[in-house]
């Protein structure tokens, strides 16, 4: 029995052998050269014309695109709410108040996220008229100044730490970008700490109005140097207890009825939920 | 059952009485070799059975018996003996072929196929979700959720194909189930009618001709019975039993008769020696099942593509496993991307799709008389090469039938086709007349009453089959027998017996003028020729010389040589003046001549073939289909007809031919200038199995003549060496070990016994060989289309992988979704697969060789190669399309998508900006994401519809198909675009499908690739049509 399976094992391997390369017909892998040649040659051509073919049927697509603003904005007919810096982990600001390591990330990327808002940049930018919808026709389309100072504390100018460093934290919660999206009556972001007793919540702008004057969005292309209204929310702890104070807060939009702050499955659509946890 | 076995009865058993001689011999020869049978099969089976067979009840004198059965065979058993014997035996019956339990049978279904790949798919996610668990508890239940679907998937799968199987194995059963037999039995002193079943050995039993012997039975007094052990040794000659035990052997003593052999005539009684299993036939029916059932060819070329397509799934899978790895992706997405692999690899739907496919030829099969038992025998008949067929009642009507008359030295040519309807030979000479007379007189063959509506050839008859034959000829030439007979009233007879030779009627005649007695007489030609002085020749009789005799024996000598069976008729007006009216015939005396009497003429009688059979013969022939031809008969007979349906052409000649013709000894012949063969079995037993193998080799025409049973097996064997694909046909229980040796075994389902059905995969309703011929062509269609279904439902597996492999790669958001995949494999796809299964051929299949077993596969490198790298990337690039277009147009142009994959994907980035700085939140991607699966799916299904259209043809144009032929293609498109469309509009909500409502022109955006789908595979048809054998056509025809 093994003698006749190692046999056949020899007969396999002779069989390979002749496969890789048979000296008789020329065939390498079961194939002589110039069957070789041609099907790598057809599949050239073939493959060649698929890739062009697809290059041809994307750019016609693409022609159908316009470059200012997308054809259809249907999925996203209402904001979502971010918050400002990113924290490390989920939407938790965790940092130490004696330790300036712990926060000087967030207090970086507050920097350099403002930077496009202090006034010297916003020179060019046009001074809009509160309270009011700010529809233009083109051909240019021009941004309305957000002044840095609307932030009062959390603006950065008179607090560089943004609070971290007296362990009550600035957080900018903003809302989405979407083209053409005209919010309806008097929209603000209204936050709410879960826990009244151990936090109590500072909202600037006042009241964490978003101006209308920033409506509608024209697009990345159009609308050059396009200011996000923000809205900052300082968490000041009640209780100057040496140990951790920790607060979940919750900013949603509200005021607006064309601005969804409710959805059961989508949990950033106009809401925000966050956690702040200070450590002496 | 009854009502068969009166058929059985009434019809011709292919019986020839002019060859008895040589019968005598071959008959002990033909038992030995059932024997052999029995000593060459399984070892352990051997020593029982000797010692069954060493039983010396027939030797045994009646007291004897009455003591070793502890019975009496005047008052029988008593009923309590009876019942301790029955609970002792067990109920007279055979053992149903042990089945594979029914929850084997289902588990083999969880398990076979794909199942197990998609069983690891499973249980990956069930992994994958555990070990997300132990990192974060609020993980997502999406993979917990597909696991679960992947089971489902495996399990409704399973389910299906187990009640395919059921329902494709009920229609046998219920084809099984019979009136239950009955049987006349003696008990406590008491005659009764007990269900067979229920008879114990000692039971004192009556059986009367046309009923089926319900047990091995000794014979203690029998009065003419005859019966018909064809089931048993394939031997259709009746035999005579008796009480006399004749021989030493109990398979050749005439003082037994064996369960289910048929009692034609006379009546016997008998005690019961063996019931069920331990009858002779219950040990061969046991047998049977020791030979080992083979696998069917598709059933291998299945197999063969699940290791396809199953090692293309597990090897891309672990490539791309490895370089996800690789690419730094946490094993955990890894083993994700794994299980989306499989599942785009595994066409899930397919194996059910082949069952249902298989079964609808089953049934197509069905309603020409082939009766499928086992669904993947539906292809083996297509796959035949040799075809191994009986004679009797397959190739002919099983029915004795008037072929051919000599008289005024003339012979004439008798209409032998099934209805009779067009008999030409010239009825105007006075011959004929007295012809006719003899043959509706000297004859005791009756139509059974109240068969006036049905059509005289299909009457049913009392009496033995030339007899019938004459009936039936004389019925359909002169009208009303029984009324001529009336007429002429029957006064004396003597009936046919073996030594006389003859058989004789006196009667008055219907002239009222005449008052003779005329005495009619036929039989064995020569004996009633010695009888005869005169002849009658145009209705004048004329003295019998020399010349005349002369040309008796060449008619004679043609007639024999045709294989047909011949018998003399000749009659006497008896003198008035000896014989008044009043005089009384005494048959025992014989007060009356028999000798002097004036020869009429001659009639010859033969089983004549099928009309159908020479037609479907050739058919065979020019679908390569080697047609041998095995039979228990006489070898000029078999000659004879297999000449008449074309199994030996008309051209061809065996070397015994050619000796004649060159008057040369056999010897001298040179064997290569014969390619018709016809071999005895006696002949065969003393071939090895070398011989056999070039014979079967050398010759394209082969007939086996006076072969036994067992002998098929051997042919069978001998075939199977040639690596052919033998389909054999059978019907006596003898016949099951070949038929279950065949690659598709064929029983008669009207001649053929319950072993032999059982033992067979194919069941001939009308026992015609024709309907193998159909059943050939259906088979080899549904091989054509299987490999229609499978290439177009692998294209696709390519349009699903290609997403995940450039998700992988490139970092794309995901383009199609692992449940979107299965509703594309069993949503869309599985009806249209289906309907090619009713595509009409291509080209006539029956032109083209057989296909061989090794080379001709199912799936082929080239269908591999085109529907995986040709259409199925095609398909993939136009998914593309469709899923670029609805992101661009959604604000997500391509060269944004490149990469974002990570940051797409999570959760935690609510304000992802677009190529047009809009920022989406991550619910917000996610059901732009699903969108993108909706469309990609769309886009599959456009191109699969163009597929589909595609698949009609390997070869032709669809134009010379025609679009329209094939109506379920168009039902198959349909239903595909309404699941898409219910799938996108009516549950485009809920939100675990993750189907969306997709923008109507999105369904259209894929529609130009279909059209270069379709316009490419013209092309490839077209040069395969233009350049046959060119490169093109070995690397593009699949």
């Amino acid at each position: 029995m093994t003698k006749k399976e190692k046999k056949s094992f020899n007969q396999s391997l002779a069989e390979w052998k002749l496969f890789i390369y048979n000296p008789t017909t020329g065939e390498f892998l079961g194939r002589t050269a110039k069957s070789w040649g041609l099907i790598l040659l057809f599949y050239l051509v073939f493959y060649g014309f698929l890739a062009a073919l697809f290059s041809f049927t994307m750019w016609a697509m693409l022609q159908t695109l316009n470059d200012e603003v997308p054809k259809y904005r249907d999925q996203i007919p209402s904001p979502g709410l971010t918050v400002f810096p990113k924290p490390v982990t989920a939407l938790e600001y965790s940092f130490t108040v004696s330790d300036p390591e712990s926060y000087k990330g967030y207090i970086e990327d507050l920097r350099k996220f403002l930077k496009p808002y202090e006034s010297e940049e916003q020179k060019n930018l046009t001074a809009c008229s509160d309270g009011a919808l700010f529809e233009q026709k083109g051909p240019v389309y021009n941004a309305c100044r957000f002044p840095l100072t609307l932030l009062q504390a959390c603006s950065g100018v008179d607090d560089p730490d943004f609070g971290y460093s007296r362990g009550s934290p600035c957080v900018l919660v903003k809302m989405n970008r979407i083209i053409g999206l005209k919010p309806q009556g008097m929209p603000r972001i209204e936050c709410t700490s879960k826990s009244e007793n151990t936090a109590s919540l500072s909202t600037y702008p006042f009241n964490g109005v978003i101006d209308l004057k920033y409506f509608p969005y024209y697009g990345k292309k159009l609308h050059v140097s396009y200011l996000q209204p923000l809205v900052a929310v300082q968490v000041s702890f009640n209780a100057t207890s040496s140990t951790t104070n920790e607060v979940t807060v919750e900013c949603k939009i509200d005021g607006s009825p064309n601005l969804k702050n409710q959805d059961d499955r989508d949990k950033f659509l106009g809401r925000v939920v966050f956690k702040v946890i200070a450590r002496a | 059952m009854g009502k068969k076995t009166l058929e059985i009865y009434s019809v011709e058993l292919s019986g020839t009485k002019d060859v008895e001689q040589t019968d005598k011999e071959d008959g002990k020869e033909r038992y030995r070799g059932l024997k052999n049978c029995f000593h060459s099969k399984k070892d352990h089976h051997t020593e029982k059975l000797k010692k069954e067979l060493d039983l010396d009840d027939h030797k045994l004198s009646i007291k004897e018996l009455e003591k070793k059965y502890g019975t009496n065979i005047i008052t029988g058993l008593s009923s309590t003996q009876a019942a301790e014997l029955l609970a002792q035996n067990g109920p007279n019956a055979l053992t149903p072929p042990k089945e594979t339990p029914e929850i084997i049978k289902f588990l083999k279904q969880m398990v076979g196929g794909f199942s197990i790949l998609l069983w690891i798919g499973a249980i990956l996610c069930w992994i994958a979700y555990g070990i997300q668990y132990s990192m974060n508890k609020s993980s997502s239940l999406d993979d917990v959720y597909l696991g679960c679907v992947l089971a489902l998937v495996v399990i409704l799968t399973g389910i299906f194909a187990y009640y395919q199987e059921a329902k494709s194995t009920n229609i046998m059963s219920t084809f099984n189930k019979m009136i239950p037999q009955q049987a006349f039995v003696i008990r406590d002193s008491e005659k009764k009618t007990i269900p067979a079943e229920q008879l114990v050995v000692g039971d004192i039993v009556e059986i009367k001709g046309g009923d089926r012997v319900p047990a091995d039975i000794r014979l203690l007094s029998a009065q003419g019975c005859k019966v018909d052990n064809s089931s048993l040794t394939g031997e259709s000659e009746p035999q005579a039993r008796s009480s006399e035990f004749t021989h030493d052997s109990l398979l050749e003593t005439k003082n037994i008769a064996f369960y289910s052999t048929t009692c034609l005539e006379g009546t016997a009684t008998g005690m019961v020696i063996n019931t069920g299993d331990r009858t002779i036939i219950g040990q061969i029916a046991s047998l049977a099942s020791g030979v080992g059932n083979e696998k069917t060819p598709i059933a291998i070329e299945i197999e063969h593509f699940v290791h396809i397509v199953a090692g293309v799934a597990v090897s891309i899978g672990i490539l791309f496993f490895i370089i996800a790895v690789s690419l730094k992706y946490q094993v955990l997405d890894a083993i994700i991307f794994l299980i989306g692999i499989i599942v785009a690899n595994v066409p899930e739907g397919l194996l059910a799709t082949v069952t249902v496919t298989l079964s609808l030829t089953a049934k197509r099969m069905a309603k020409k008389n082939c009766l499928v038992k086992n669904l993947e025998a539906v292809e083996t008949l297509g796959s035949t090469s040799i075809i191994c067929s009986d004679k009797t009642g397959t190739l002919t009507q099983n029915r004795m039938t008037v072929a051919h008359l000599w008289f005024d030295n003339q012979i004439f040519i008798a209409d032998t086709s099934e209805d009779h309807s067009n008999q030409v030979f010239d009825q105007s000479s006075g011959t004929w007349a007295s012809l006719s007379k003899i043959i509706t007189l000297c004859n005791r063959a009756e139509f059974k009453p109240g068969q006036e509506s049905v059509p005289i050839m299909k009457r049913i008859v009392v009496g033995d089959a030339s007899e019938t034959a004459l009936l039936k000829f004389s019925e359909v030439i002169l009208g009303d027998v029984m009324e001529i007979r009336k007429r002429n009233h029957k006064v004396a007879e003597i009936p046919f017996n073996s030594t006389n030779k003859f058989q004789l009627s006196i009667h008055k005649t219907d002239d009222p003028n005449d008052k003779r007695f005329l005495m009619v007489m036929k039989g064995a030609p020569e004996r009633i020729l010695e009888k005869c002085s005169t002849i009658m020749v145009n209705g004048q009789e004329q003295p019998l010389d020399k010349s005349t005799a002369e040309a008796f024996h060449t008619a004679y000598m043609e007639l024999g040589g045709l294989g047909e069976r011949v018998l003399g008729f000749c009659h006497l007006y008896l003198p008035a003046d000896e014989f008044p009216e009043t005089y009384t015939f005494d048959v025992d005396a014989i007060n009356f001549p028999t000798s002097n009497l004036c020869f009429v003429g001659l009639l010859s009688m033969i089983d004549p073939p099928r009309s159908t059979v020479p037609d479907a013969v050739t058919k065979c022939r020019s679908a390569g289909i080697k047609v041998i031809m095995v039979t228990g008969d006489h070898p000029i007979t078999a000659k004879a007809i297999a000449k008449s349906v074309g199994i030996i052409s008309a051209n061809s000649e065996t070397v015994e031919d050619i000796a004649k013709r060159l008057h040369i000894a056999v010897e001298q012949v040179n064997k290569r200038d014969a390619k018709a063969a016809v071999v005895t079995g006696a002949e065969l037993k003393d071939m090895s199995p070398e011989q056999l193998d070039e014979l079967l080799t050398n010759y394209s025409e082969i007939v086996f003549a006076r072969t036994s049973p067992q002998q098929k097996l051997i042919i069978v064997e001998g075939c199977q060496r040639q690596n052919a694909v033998v389909a054999v046909t059978g019907d006596g229980v003898n016949d099951s070990p070949a038929l279950k040796k065949a690659d598709i075994g064929i029983a008669m389902g009207i001649a053929g016994s319950d072993a032999a059905k059982n033992a067979a995969d194919m069941v001939l309703l009308d026992d015609n060989f024709a309907s193998i011929v159909t059943g050939v062509e259906e088979g080899r269609l549904i091989f054509d289309n299987l490999k229609k279904t499978i290439a177009y439902t692998l294209t696709k597996n390519i349009a699903e992988l290609c997403p995940f492999l450039i998700y992988i790669i490139v970092g794309l958001p995901l383009p199609i979704g692992t449940i979107t995949i299965l509703f594309i494999d069993l949503g869309t796809d599985i009806i249209p697969s289906i309907a090619l299964a009713y595509e009409k051929a291509e080209s006539d299949i029956m032109n083209r060789k057989p296909r061989h077993k090794k080379k001709d596969r199912l799936v082929n490198e080239q269908l591999a190669i085109y529907s995986y790298l040709h259409i199925g990337l095609i398909q993939a690039v136009g998914g593309f399309v469709v899923y670029f277009t609805v992101y661009a147009q959604e604000g997500f142009k391509p060269n944004i998508l490149i990469n974002l994959r990570v940051e797409w994907e999570d959760s935690n980035v609510n304000d992802l900006e677009d190529s047009y700085g809009q920022q989406w939140t991550w619910y917000q991607r996610k059901y732009l994401e699903w969108t993108g699966y909706t469309a990609f799916f769309v886009g599959i299904m456009v191109q699969q519809i163009a597929d589909l259209i595609i698949r009609k043809t390997r070869r032709n144009s669809i134009f010379q198909q025609g679009l329209f032929r094939n109506k379920v293609i168009w039902v198959g498109i349909a239903s595909q675009i309404i699941i898409a469309l219910i799938l996108s509009y009516g549950l485009g909500s809920i939100t675990a499908l993750n189907f969306t409502m997709l923008r109507p022109q999105y369904w259209f955006v894929a529609v130009p690739y279909a059209i270069l789908i379709w316009v490419y595979d013209e092309v490839r048809k077209l040069f395969i049509r233009l350049y046959p054998g060119s490169w093109w056509e070995k690397n593009m025809y699949y």
